[in-house]
């Protein structure tokens, strides 16, 4: 059970580059989770997909502005 | 200075219950310093200052006599002191960005009554009734005045007994070696971690406006790691899964009575059936933070038992 928190670090990296690098055109809108689609009501329930796609969005509007991510992103996996 | 005598407050405070019990709010306004509340007697600090002068002078001069006598020796020892002392100031101001210490300082207000009550509700949680917060003009009271608050002293200590209850059924295993200790501990904490952070997600994701704050969860996950450390105590399997077993289900009820208050709506918390989309997704939210606990539970411990 070598579960180390160095390897949580890892997944939780694999993880946030596996968000930055999903393709708005050609996915999410296929599948209906593009960010243009979802800013429909502004009533009391956001409802879970609209929060998920708020969470995607966010996450990559700051990767967007990150380049330093792609270093360490980079450097991480030389090792 | 401080630290010493903030150790031995934990115990000192089942002496003084009674003289705690007015000022609530501000539990300590006096040295900003100070990180523990110090409620021992007033001999405790001063016995620990009087144990510490003749100490230093004892160590110094058996190396070379008339070490301090020299006037540069001397101007040294004072700028190194002084460095040390702005190098403290300087940690003092800063570390209430990273780490919130008066928070923390709720978390660890507990004595031994409540440690005792609180580790009997967590292995028996069916005779129970109120499991109401109190509160206090919007403040939840310190753990020490009511049984039902999250608390961070037990997680802490269970795990690091989790830690070394793991290294005992190693090594009566013969397969102990001093780095799996360092390893059990870090992926204990590893899971923690993830535990953690899949239920802020979750949280998140169904918009639950709860008061609960992440060091609440900590303390939640953490609950689990006395029925950790008592199922790693027995050897043999079948004490083993009775045990196990057994603390499942206590920490499964404790659990969803916790956080039934916290999560669900007032109405709903009653036990009143209340249909709807919403209060069902927090019902299976609570349900699943409250099975995932027994899971952790025997993921952690079964590979201590052979």
């Amino acid at each position: 059970m070598a579960f180390t928190l160095y390897s949580l670090l890892q997944a939780a990296l694999l993880c946030v580059n596996a968000i930055a690098v999903l393709h708005e055109e050609r996915f999410l809108k296929n599948i209906g989770w593009g960010t243009d689609q979802g800013i429909g009501g502004f009533g009391e329930e956001p409802g879970i997909k609209s929060q998920l796609m708020n969470l995607i969005r966010s996450v990559r509007t700051v990767m967007r502005v990150d380049q330093y991510f792609q270093k360490l992103k980079a450097h991480s996996f030389k090792i | 200075m401080q630290p010493g005598p903030g150790g031995g407050a934990a115990a000192g405070n089942a002496r003084h219950p009674m003289k705690r019990r007015v000022p609530l709010s501000e539990p300590s306004l006096g040295d900003p310093h100070q990180l523990f509340h110090d409620t021992s007697s007033a001999h405790g600090p001063g016995s620990y200052v009087a144990h510490r002068v003749p100490g230093g002078l004892g160590y110094s001069s058996p190396l070379q006599p008339g070490f301090l006598d020299d006037p540069m020796s001397n101007m040294a020892v004072a700028y190194g002191s002084s460095l040390a002392a702005h190098g403290k100031e300087l940690v003092d101001k800063n570390i209430d960005r990273f780490i919130p210490v008066t928070k923390l300082k709720y978390y660890f207000a507990v004595d031994t009554v409540y440690v005792g009550k609180k580790l009997g509700l967590l292995v028996f949680p069916y005779l129970h009734q109120d499991w109401e917060v109190q509160y206090q003009q919007d403040m939840p009271v310190a753990p020490r005045f009511d049984i039902n608050a999250p608390d961070l002293y037990i997680p802490a200590m269970a795990f690091i007994t989790y830690i070394l209850v793991a290294g005992l059924a190693l090594g009566t295993q013969d397969r102990f070696s001093p780095d799996l200790l360092g390893l059990q501990a870090s992926s204990a904490l590893a899971w923690l971690t993830v535990e953690v952070l899949a239920i802020l997600l979750s949280l998140y994701l169904v918009t639950v406006n709860t008061d609960l704050t992440t060091i609440d969860l900590l303390a939640f996950s953490g609950y689990k790691m006395i029925g950790g450390v008592v199922t790693g105590l027995l050897f043999g399997k079948t004490g083993y899964y009775v045990v196990l077993s057994w603390c499942c289900v206590a920490i499964f009820v404790f659990m969803i009575r916790t956080l039934r208050l916290k999560i669900l709506s007032e109405v709903a918390a009653e036990g009143v059936l209340v249909r709807g989309a919403r209060n069902q997704l927090r019902m299976y939210l609570t349900m699943a933070i409250a099975a995932a606990q027994p899971l952790f539970m025997y993921w952690l411990t079964f590979h201590l038992v052979r």
